[in-house]
């Protein structure tokens, strides 16, 4: 099966990775006002900033539920499509309020879900956190390096997926996908797997014997098919979650997609110009 | 340009040579390790049907299964300081300048259970000749280990099963600065309550017979230390203070009972909540002394060996009633109901079938070919039953180790994808040795690929303070199962197909 053509001798490199760089650019662009506003690259959401969660199934309406917790930091309601589970987020309240919260949320729906995180922990996570994606990459990056001992190959597959991960929190940021735990985990996640269609590139043009342009064919007709049972795996996920309501596997879901969408195109116009650029340069 | 173009051979083998070829193939180490932890997992999985409810050996988390969890912050801190005084001797004079209970953690480290802001520290320190260096809110290790103890005792006393108390403890440190409980199958009012719940303590003395009078209450006990060794006896003891009160109110029983003229007939008894959980006679020397005055400090000696000194710590936790050695404060919590747990689980299971059909479906508009196909879809299946095989002895699955486990989905593939295509380059099936070339090829790549995955999970793995250890495990494990079992297995078994 083939969807498209692979053929990156029709532009030069200059033109080939004109999009990706502009792509690029935007991402800090809005990476980078997220970061002036929030002093974090992505907005954070309740498991950094602190605040209460709430998610209730219940047959009320949405004027109905609202109503009930007037009064309260109530910020706008999300629902699933059956319109039967709603999700709840409170902002920061004083201590005495938020268990007032608690015993109204449960003489009413004493099935809901509670979440409530304390501020002082939400920054304390948020340090860790970022500590995780620090090492996280690094970790990749020793990985990379000690698997091609050479600098060039290296530094392309590390930095593509630096260029992912901007790409992705860029991406979120213009979803309105927050980072929490499981979203950072997803980015973890994407650190992890981004590089994979890179290392089969990479290994084809360096270690296989032939012609450049077919070597670089036949590692996208692999990668390609590699990113969709990837893409279809995690698409199925976002659907099935977005429908039922479960933020946490929604988000993570979509921070995936986001991410791995950018990864075809670093990969196979990014990483795939810069080899081509590194093997020819070797040859002549 | 030109693109490589699949043979399909449509050959089909016969029947007693297919029949052969998979007798050779289960023979395989690779391949028969596969099947047996395939079976193995199945059967720690232990899928069956009870009182009509399909049900599994599976352990969930708490948002799958329904519950509440108390994360708490300590009212107490561990500081670094710089000082010519020796720790033990600094704690002893800092303990009385701030009337807390201060403790030496190694050699320039101090535990403060009480709470102080840094200023006020750092005066304190100062006042004793000691430069505060580092300031941590939290408590020392093994405070957080007796901290545990406590409540996984009262928790267990309770009744309540499926409770877990974990220390969080940030990168970094080695303070620990939260711990969190989940209690299964309770709201978070009610999880409140046992956690804060105190036991009824009380001592009372033999008269006669099985007779015996009460002395004291908990209350009466103003602290209560951690068990130590006597240095000539070597029998271990626990250490506790009681009030001016209680400690005249002692004295009087002891010796109105009998208990200081004739230990043995009179021994000393300790309940908590009527049962009794310590009983010995006074000690001589502590009798004598009893005649003449009041005795503040006492301690409750268990016994020597391992055996004694794991008497102590339960005494200790007794004597404290359930008690902790230092305040602490509910700083997060959070609750999921029953039924909201079924729901997650429910979408959880559809999600993940979903994704294996759709990745099925995809694999095959690229093959088209059901003997490359079916292999490809059943190797995966097998990854994820082992998968959970494993999981089920060391993790709970909760939502986010679920997304991770349907992620091992989509990866797991395409590094079958990779094997294939690396064997089948150019679309002809190659002689046995080119093939081990090809695959060894197509598993340095996987190899690389995996690495970077385990590398970029392990920092979530090894931190306390997420709840996302589950999940990062999960992942690791996914691919770890997948590199050293599952991908040389297929790669056998892709060429038993392909050799036909």
């Amino acid at each position: 099966m083939d969807w498209f053509s692979y053929d990156i001798n029709r532009y030069t490199n200059v033109r080939m990775v004109a999009i990706p760089l502009i792509l690029f650019l935007l991402s800090l662009a809005v990476v980078g006002m997220t970061y002036a506003s929030t002093g974090l690259p992505v907005k954070p959401g309740i498991d950094f900033k602190g605040g209460t969660a709430v998610t209730l199934s219940t047959t009320d309406s949405e004027d109905a539920v609202r109503a009930y917790f007037a009064g309260f930091p109530l910020e706008p309601i999300t629902r699933d499509v059956t319109s039967r589970v709603y999700l709840l987020k409170f902002t920061k309240m004083p201590a005495d309020q938020n268990q007032e919260l608690i015993d109204r949320i449960n003489a009413r729906y004493p099935d809901a879900s509670v979440d409530y995180i304390d501020e002082t922990f939400g920054a304390t996570l948020q340090g860790q956190a970022i500590i995780a994606l620090l090492f996280s990459f690094l970790g990749m990056a020793v990985v990379v390096f000690i698997a091609f001992r050479t600098f060039v190959p290296s530094i392309a597959v590390v930095s593509c997926a630096f260029i992912d991960m901007v790409g992705t929190a860029a991406g979120m940021n213009l979803l309105g996908i927050p980072l929490t735990l499981p979203t950072t985990a997803a980015l973890l996640m994407l650190i992890g797997y981004s590089v994979d269609s890179d290392i089969l590139l990479t290994m084809r043009v360096l270690k296989r014997q032939g012609r450049l342009e077919e070597k670089l064919a036949g590692a996208f007709r692999t990668g390609i098919i590699m990113t969709s049972t990837t893409l279809a795996a995690v698409l199925s996920l976002w659907i099935v979650a977005g429908l039922g309501q479960i933020e946490i596997i929604r988000d993570m879901a979509a921070v995936l997609l986001v991410g791995l969408v950018l990864d075809i195109i670093n990969t196979w116009i990014t990483n795939a110009t810069i080899l081509r650029w590194y093997a020819e340069r070797k040859v002549s | 340009m030109a693109k490589p173009k699949k043979k399909k051979e449509e050959a089909k083998p016969q029947a007693p040579a297919r029949k052969e070829g998979l007798r050779e193939l289960v023979k395989d180490w690779r391949v028969a390790l596969l099947i047996a932890l395939l079976v193995l997992s199945l059967v720690a999985i232990y899928p069956h049907f009870e009182d009509g409810k399909f049900t599994t050996a599976l352990q969930f988390g708490l948002d799958l299964q329904g519950g509440s969890w108390l994360q708490m912050s300590f009212g107490s801190e561990v500081v670094g300081f710089t000082s010519l005084r020796s720790a033990d001797e600094l704690a002893a004079s800092l303990g009385d300048r701030l009337d807390a209970e201060v403790s030496p953690v190694g050699p320039a480290q101090l535990e403060i259970r009480r709470s102080f802001n840094r200023t006020d520290l750092e005066e304190a320190l100062a006042s004793e000749n000691a430069t505060l260096t580092t300031y941590e809110r939290g408590v020392s290790r093994a405070t957080g280990d007796d901290i545990k103890r406590i409540l996984e005792q009262k928790i267990n006393t309770l009744g309540t099963k499926d409770a877990r108390v974990n220390l969080l403890t940030p990168v970094g440190t080695n303070v620990v600065r939260y711990v969190r409980v989940e209690l299964a199958g309770v709201d978070i009012n009610t999880a409140r309550d046992i956690v804060g719940k105190q036991g009824l303590f009380e001592i009372r003395i033999r008269t006669a017979g099985n007779e015996t009078q009460h002395v004291l209450y908990g209350n009466a006990i103003t602290s209560v230390g951690n068990p130590e060794q006597d240095p000539q006896r070597r029998t271990w003891g626990v250490p506790f203070t009681l009030s001016e009160q209680g400690a005249a109110d002692f004295r009087a029983a002891a010796n109105l009972y009998g208990a200081v003229t004739d230990p043995e007939a009179h021994p000393v008894s300790m309940l908590l909540d009527n049962v009794t959980v310590f009983s010995a006679p006074l000690a001589q020397e502590l009798a004598k002394e009893l005649l003449t005055q009041d005795v503040q400090r006492l301690s409750a000696s268990t016994g020597s060996g391992t055996v004694g000194m794991q008497q102590a710590q339960n005494l200790e936790i007794h004597l404290r009633a359930g008690a902790l050695p230092v305040e602490v404060q509910v700083a997060n919590f959070g609750q999921v109901s029953a039924p909201l747990g079924e729901y997650f689980k429910f979408m959880s299971l559809l999600a993940g079938v979903l994704a294996v059909l759709t990745v099925g479906l995809v694999i095959y508009l690229r093959y088209r070919e059901r003997s490359i196909v079916l292999p490809m879809v059943g190797t995966n299946f097998a990854e994820v039953i082992i998968l959970l095989g494993i999981a089920r002895f060391v993790q709970q699955l909760d939502l986010a180790s679920i997304a991770g486990l349907i992620a091992v989905v989509g990866t797991g593939i395409d590094q079958l994808v990779v094997i294939t295509d690396e064997v089948l380059h150019e679309g002809k099936v190659p002689s046995p040795s080119l093939y081990l070339k090809r695959l060894t090829r197509a598993l340095a790549i996987i190899l690389v690929a995996a690495g970077t995955v385990v590398f970029a999970m392990l920092p979530l793995a090894l931190m306390d303070l997420s709840t996302l250890k589950g999940f990062a495990f999960i992942t690791i494990l996914g691919v770890l199962i997948g590199v050293a079992i599952t991908r040389p297995a297929y790669g056998k078994i892709i060429m038993a197909v392909l050799s036909k």
